[in-house]
């Protein structure tokens, strides 16, 4: 059996009276998992406390067998943790390279050839070789997004907490980006949150969906896709009998519903339909109107 | 074709690099029209790593240059890294420290100038520019880049008491230079003020945030100094050996509560 990476135990975790995470039982391992959910439904909550930017208020977390509650364990986890946080701020004045330099030697790469390389090989990695001299400042908000992935990969790190890494970064580079994850995963437990679900299907093999700081679903990707098999069809008008409906490029709707249709056109559900399916079930929602707006 | 080749010792030196410019020029002139001495060179070359240039290529390009405060710091005796840890705070760098020393400039320039207020106005603002840098050297508000520096390794607290020392570092030099231009005792007066009220905002820093301590010291000390000069005609009584031992009185007292404290540092406290 293989031991999990990261473990949560009933975990939860309050802002004043508002709770942001509640009752989360998690076991992660080596892989991408793909964090979904509106806004607001805790999922950077759950990665910072995973990053150990915060802890919790209730239940029991341990990274690598170590409890970041404890200050030497949590220093032994940032030791081999990468973090890009959903908003970095970047001095004013540093270029990428500076930047990266910098986080580099609070990750205790002391020696400056050695340090030098590896921030050239995580720029390379992200696609920013031959920007490192450019300030970040003038740097577009994907190259932005880049340059804080880029220090987060730092020494290929054991855990790599990623909060929506692919948001404003073109599709080529998010295919590229992609690529470097699907490595990296191999031996890393990698936990990515975003709003593309194209980006989960695509790269994780497990997806957590949170919703108002509670696990609605946590499986393989194959398995929340399968639950929207003969509930997605295509018909010329809105169909009422849908949760969902859109109207596609080619103009016709795309109706997405709570039980199987018969006498409809079925299409091959994507992950993105049986994401809305999912959330169409919770009765705080209303995800026509949320879609609409 | 000529009728001569390069011997070992000048073709040696010029693949090394430490041939005279002249040398180098005959020996560049020559192998232009050389067939057979081109293929010594290479050959006395060896495989050129071509990864390797590159690297020291993308080095000169991209490795930022340290500033002059950063090779203070390593002429200091701080090891290259820890001085590029303290020196790239915004707080040291650009419009911060010249703005600091302009203030500084300023109060100074009033002092030496006899004006009535003069030695008021630098008695009150000296003392609390070094907490005031202190604090923006780690103040998240002032250090956007927190949460990814924040789940590092490198001890928050080294790198803050770091960051003081640097500051108190820049400063003594500074007010030994202004005594000399400025008559009399009071103007070494501020400077164990200076260190306490940076202990203070240390201290207090495992409360609030680092500004929000350095804003109130100094309103507080702004404060008092205008309630002395109110009330007195001379700053004789900051002068006073008495007052002189409680700043120094109140910097330990602070030091010692951000010891006990400092794993509460604002900076950390998501773990308080």
């Amino acid at each position: 059996m293989v031991t999990a990476s990261i473990s949560l135990r009933e975990v939860g975790r309050t802002f004043g009276a508002t709770r942001a995470l509640a009752g989360v039982d998690l076991d992660l391992k080596p892989g991408v998992t793909g964090l979904l959910g509106p806004n607001g439904a805790g999922k950077t909550t759950l990665l910072r406390l995973l990053a150990t930017a915060l802890p919790p208020t209730q239940g029991q977390v341990r990274v690598l067998g170590l409890d970041p509650a404890a200050p030497a364990e949590r220093t032994g986890i940032r030791r081999q943790l990468g973090y890009q946080p959903q908003e970095v701020g970047f001095p004013r004045g540093f270029t990428a390279f500076a930047f990266v330099d910098y986080i580099a030697l609070l990750k205790e790469w002391t020696q400056p050839a050695a340090r030098h390389a590896e921030v050239r090989r995580v720029l390379d990695l992200v696609g920013l070789s031959g920007l490192g001299a450019k300030r970040i400042r003038a740097m577009s908000g994907g190259q932005r997004r880049r340059v804080a992935l880029a220090q987060a990969l730092l020494g290929s790190p054991p855990v790599l907490i990623l909060d929506e890494p692919t948001t404003g970064v073109d599709p080529e580079q998010r295919v590229t980006l992609r690529t470097v994850l699907a490595e990296l995963a191999r031996t890393s437990v990698v936990v990515l949150s975003t709003h593309q679900t194209e980006d989960v299907a695509a790269l994780c093999e497990r997806v957590i969906v949170l919703d108002r700081g509670r696990v609605r679903y946590d499986g393989p990707v194959t398995d929340l896709t399968g639950q929207a098999a003969g509930r997605v069809w295509l018909a010329d008008e809105p169909d009422p009998a849908a949760s969902v409906s859109w109207r596609t490029g080619t103009g016709r709707y795309r109706n997405v519903g709570a039980r199987v249709r018969d006498g409809v056109e079925h299409v091959e559900p994507s992950l993105e339909d049986a994401y809305l399916l999912l959330r169409g079930g919770s009765p705080e929602h209303e995800p026509t109107e949320e879609v609409a707006s | 074709m000529t009728g001569w080749h390069l011997d070992d010792d000048t073709l040696r030196r010029y693949v090394e690099r430490v041939d005279s410019l002249a040398e180098g020029a005959s020996a560049e002139q020559h192998l232009l029209s050389c067939e057979q001495c081109r293929a010594r060179v290479s050959a006395a070359a060896g495989v050129i790593d071509l990864a390797a240039v590159w690297d020291r290529t993308r080095d000169t390009v991209e490795v930022p240059r340290p500033s002059v405060f950063e090779r203070l710091l390593r002429v200091a005796g701080l090891p290259g890294h820890e001085a590029r840890l303290v020196a790239v705070a915004s707080a040291f760098r650009g419009v911060w420290l010249v703005g600091a020393a302009a203030v500084l400039a300023f109060a100074a320039l009033a002092a030496v100038a006899g004006h009535a207020r003069g030695l008021w106005l630098f008695l009150a603002v000296a003392p609390v520019v070094p907490c005031l840098v202190v604090a923006s050297s780690y103040d998240p508000w002032l250090d956007p880049a927190l949460e990814p520096e924040l789940v590092t390794p490198y001890p928050a607290l080294r790198l803050i008491l770091l960051r003081t020392i640097a500051v108190l570092a820049l400063a003594l030099p500074a007010v030994l230079l202004l005594g000399l231009v400025i008559p009399g005792e009071a103007p070494f007066a501020w400077l164990l003020p200076a260190v306490g009220f940076v202990a203070v905002v240390l201290a207090a820093s495992t409360w609030v945030s680092p500004l929000r301590a350095a804003i109130a010291v100094s309103s507080f000390w702004l404060a008092l100094v205008w309630l002395l000069a109110a009330l007195s005609g001379s700053p004789g009584a900051m002068l006073q050996s008495r007052a002189q031992a409680g700043f120094l009185a109140l910097a330990a007292a602070s030091l010692a509560i951000f010891l006990v404290r400092r794993r509460r540092l604002h900076q950390v406290r998501p773990w308080r």
